[in-house]
């Protein structure tokens, strides 16, 4: 970095002040700051996953000010202290704005064409020499839709590779696996809706005070309103959303599927699950797949009775009761969690065993129940679930290994159905693996960055460095541009148009309102002329606007379950956005899957519906599944050597990794540095005092921290926040995965720690 | 539990999430003076050991249990910095709300609402 990292934040700083003034909206005061002269564009904040509306403050041919969006059902105008800033990051001192090439060993800018001509020759080289599957796309749940479709056809349907991989794959493949399995179809059955509804919130593995406030905010306004709602949080370790908890169990890190099948054991056996809702909804599976009787899986249960689960999980057997019991005595639930269910070794379980709660209660299907999984990323449900971003999926909830659906896409694409491979390609850790092995020659890696997100981050850096990597990206330098051989600046968040699908399935549009900072430009255009210059020019060459690539993908989503056909770019520009499915441009959204007022519910013949309130019409019965999944430990659970359960996670004011926060001066001084958290007894026993230097220490790396005597991690447990390269908690995770997500086990490393 | 969930919910309501409005001011404004920054330590870190009353205020106050922190108010520190933080930076946050200054015998926020004690109408 050229720059020392003080003189940087303060040029930083300085850049994001001239860029910026003040409004004053308050009546009577006196108006100096020109408020008149301010347009405002209805947007969508680009940080979490909540998708809260925005407004643009644009003045001359700069932004100004950000405000939450009043009318956005979603925010009602409130916004959180990272969207607060969010139009300083536009002006960052960090900006990419020149396409460069390394040239022996240094980055030389270059003009657009060297660029791409570049890049084309390259990937064409390898693809000849060694096939499509040598080379490889890694993206974002923070691309748009527009932009992730484009890299879907150019590397499934023309280069012809299915190793086409994004980061959602590190934060939500576990919660797609568990709706798949659970419901039959991917994403959440409710919306946001039934916050208002809701008698009874399961927090589980979610910081929602910290990682979604915004919903935790809605949360906390209907309880205020409502004092009988009660709050249940499931986690090894105390947040700031303790704050509202009723009751609080914390079970060793990722010991908490013994706890869930417990509660289900209590609801069964006190007489708190709705027999008629199971007997017409819900069948029974064993781990292997195989069909069982309600009475077999209370057997199968009789082995996580509370006393056993305390045994397992360390959380007392009463308050596992207590617990259950709060479950099944409130007349609505809705359960939410993130990541400390979905980054896990058994994350695809653990979202099983929470859709369980709530089918063996029949709480699902009506207002206030749901079990709602909380998206990190903005476009992480639309641009990749949806898109089919993914090394199996193709856009619109569609398989590479279906043979129909590679027709259906290959058709609308243009290209011959033999160029999508039948097989999926290769996840993600399989991907960097396949790369430090030199089974993978070329990478272009989008909006992204692996090397500091990995984890056992430092495992992958061989690969990045050996191989051709090509990145696009808003930002430089960032961990991942340390390896790259070609960096494209990409158009940022205002600077183009797109749109982004947020947790509850609402696609919403957003303007460009400015002109990309120097030379950049949007990421679906440089991959429409990089796929030109490889010689795909008769497909992608009629792609003149977003809108184009838009209609073009809302055809494949045409009789899909998240059909979008009727979510249209004159329509999204009005409303505030429309949650799916949407079958046609009179279509209002739908509030709730697999009950009245779905279309896909409407249209099933009455015989099906008859004496049931719910369909799920993504199983064969439509009956969704309680599954008997045995309560298996993490992956490295601690030891005599290692006897500390290392978690990593995030705070309020950062996000990812940090490139986007860490270039607003007001977020950076307000959380500077990464520490790790260490419970006052434990520091006590080790001789750690507060702010001491310490060392973490795991099977795979070291780092020297500051630590934090507080009560928030249990004894026994240790947590870094991950969003500092400097303090790279991934040099600490383990990247053991999910069998079936393919989603790693960030949440729990066996670590030991000691003074520096 | 009512009372307390009332007091929480207004400082979420009326701290860190409403209405907000953000902006930085403009150019010409500065010139107020904040000691050399140490970059390693973070505002409430510092604060806490330099100006301990003024800390405990805060952590006491609403902005303070929502982790609201310094440089809401008052800025980074270098380039935007402000004592006194204007009224105009209230309105950051809180611009939902209809304030006619002209009825009232105050002319600023902070003469109601001091912000390391933030009470808001209780």
């Amino acid at each position: 970095m050229p720059l020392k990292r003080r003189e940087f934040l303060k040029a930083s700083a300085a850049a994001a002040a001239a860029a910026s003034i003040g409004v004053n909206l308050i009546p009577g005061m006196e108006n100096k700051l020109f408020a008149d002269a301010i347009t405002w564009h209805k947007s969508v904040c680009r940080f979490c996953g909540t998708g809260c509306g925005v407004m643009i403050g644009k003045k001359g041919d700069k932004v100004v000010a950000i405000k939450g969006d009043l009318e956005n059902p979603i925010n009602k105008g409130h916004i959180c202290v990272k969207g607060f800033f969010l139009h300083k990051v536009i002006y960052a001192r960090t900006r990419l704005l020149y396409p460069m090439i390394r040239k022996n060993g240094k980055f030389v800018r270059v003009s657009w064409d060297e660029a791409l001509d570049y890049v084309a020759k390259r990937f064409n080289e390898i693809r000849e020499k060694y096939g499509p599957d040598a080379l490889a796309f890694y993206g974002s749940g923070q691309a748009e839709t527009e932009e992730t479709y484009m890299a879907n056809k150019l590397f499934k349907g023309c280069i012809g590779t299915n190793n086409m991989e994004g980061n959602p794959r590190l934060c939500m493949a576990s919660a797609v696996g568990g709706y798949l399995t659970s419901l039959g179809l991917d994403e959440p059955a409710g919306t946001y809706q039934d916050i208002e509804h809701a008698e009874l919130f399961l927090l589980i593995g979610s910081n929602t005070a910290e990682c979604h406030p915004i919903i935790f905010e809605r949360i906390v306004r209907h309880k205020t309103k409502n004092p009988n709602v009660k709050i249940i949080i499931i986690d090894p370790r105390k947040t700031p959303t303790d704050q509202v908890a009723d009751l609080h169990l914390f079970p060793k890190p990722g010991w908490d599927l013994a706890v869930l099948h417990a509660m289900a054991y209590v609801i069964i056996k006190e007489g708190y699950a709705d027999l008629d809702f199971i007997k017409k909804h819900v069948n029974f599976k064993n781990n292997e797949g195989k069909d069982i009787s309600f009475e077999e899986f209370q057997k199968f249960l009789e082995d996580y009775t509370p006393e056993k689960a305390e045994k397992i999980s360390g959380v007392p057997a009463s308050e596992i009761v207590k617990a259950a019991r709060m479950f099944g005595q409130a007349r609505t639930a809705m359960s939410m969690w993130t990541m400390g269910i979905n980054q896990r070794t058994r994350g695809v379980w653990a979202n099983n065993l929470i859709h369980n709660l709530h089918l063996l209660t029949g709480k699902i299907g009506v207002p206030g129940s749901d079990p709602f999984s909380l998206t990190g990323q903005p476009n992480a449900c639309g641009g990749v679930r949806e898109g089919g971003g993914l090394c199996h999926l193709l856009p619109g909830h569609r398989k590479v290994t279906n043979a129909k659906h590679r027709e259906e896409v290959a058709r609308v694409w243009g290209v011959p159905v033999s160029n999508i491979q039948p097989k999926p390609g290769k996840h993600t850790i399989a991907m960097f693996e396949a790369l430090n092995e030199g089974k993978i020659k070329g990478i272009y890696i989008m909006c992204t960055n692996p090397a500091q997100s990995l984890p056992h981050a430092q495992k992958f850096w061989k690969g990045l460095k050996e191989q051709f990597v090509v990145l696009a990206e808003s930002f430089y330098p960032t961990a991942t541009s340390e390896y790259a051989d070609v960096l494209l600046p990409a158009a940022f968040w205002a600077e183009k148009e797109g749109v982004y699908g947020c947790t509850e399935r609402r696609s919403q549009y957003m303007p460009q309102v400015l002109q990309p900072m120097g030379e950049a430009r949007w990421d679906a255009w440089i991959l429409r002329d990089l796929a030109i210059r490889m010689g795909f020019k008769k497909e992608f060459e009629k792609y003149k606007t977003a809108e184009d690539i838009w209609n073009e993908y809302i055809s494949l989503t045409k009789g899909r379950d998240m059909d979008l056909s009727g979510a249209t770019y004159r329509r999204l520009k009005k409303v505030r956005g429309l949650t799916w499915p949407v079958p046609s441009e009179d279509h209002p959204g739908t509030y709730k899957r697999y009950v009245k007022g779905d279309p896909f519910f409407d249209k099933l013949p009455e015989e099906k519906k008859k004496g049931r309130r719910m369909y799920f019409y993504g199983k064969p019965d439509g009956k969704a599944v309680v599954w008997a999944r045995p309560a298996k430990p993490p992956a490295e659970p601690t030891d005599k050597d290692y006897p500390f359960a290392l978690t990593t996670g995030r705070v309020l004011e950062h996000w990812h990794t940090g490139t986007m926060t860490r270039a607003v001066l007001e977020l950076e001084r307000a959380v500077p540095k990464a520490y790790v958290e260490i419970h006052p007894d434990d520091a006590k026993k080790l001789g750690i005092a507060n702010k001491d230097m310490v060392i973490v220490e795991t099977r795979r790396g070291k780092l020297k921290i500051e630590a934090r005597v507080i009560d928030r991690p249990e004894p026994g447990t240790l947590f870094i926040p991950w969003h500092w390269k400097e303090w790279l908690a991934n040099l600490l995770t383990i990247d053991a995965f999910d069998p079936g997500s393919k989603e790693p086990e960030y949440k729990v490393a066996a670590a030991r720690i000691y003074k520096a | 539990m009512k009372h307390h969930l009332v007091t929480l919910f207004g400082v979420f309501a009326l701290s860190i999430l409403l209405i907000g409005l953000s902006f930085a001011l403009p150019e010409g404004t500065q010139g107020e003076q904040h000691p050399d920054v140490d970059f390693d330590v973070s505002c409430m870190e510092c604060h806490a050991e330099e100006t301990p009353d003024i800390f405990s205020d805060w952590q006491g106050s609403k902005h303070g249990f929502m982790n609201f922190g310094c440089y809401m108010c008052h800025g980074d520190g270098t380039v935007d910095f402000e004592i006194k933080p204007s009224t105009d930076k209230c309105a950051s946050c809180h611009g939902g709300y209809s304030v006619d200054f002209s009825r009232l015998n105050v002319n600023s926020c902070f003469d109601c609402h001091p912000g390391h004690t933030l009470k808001l109408h209780q």
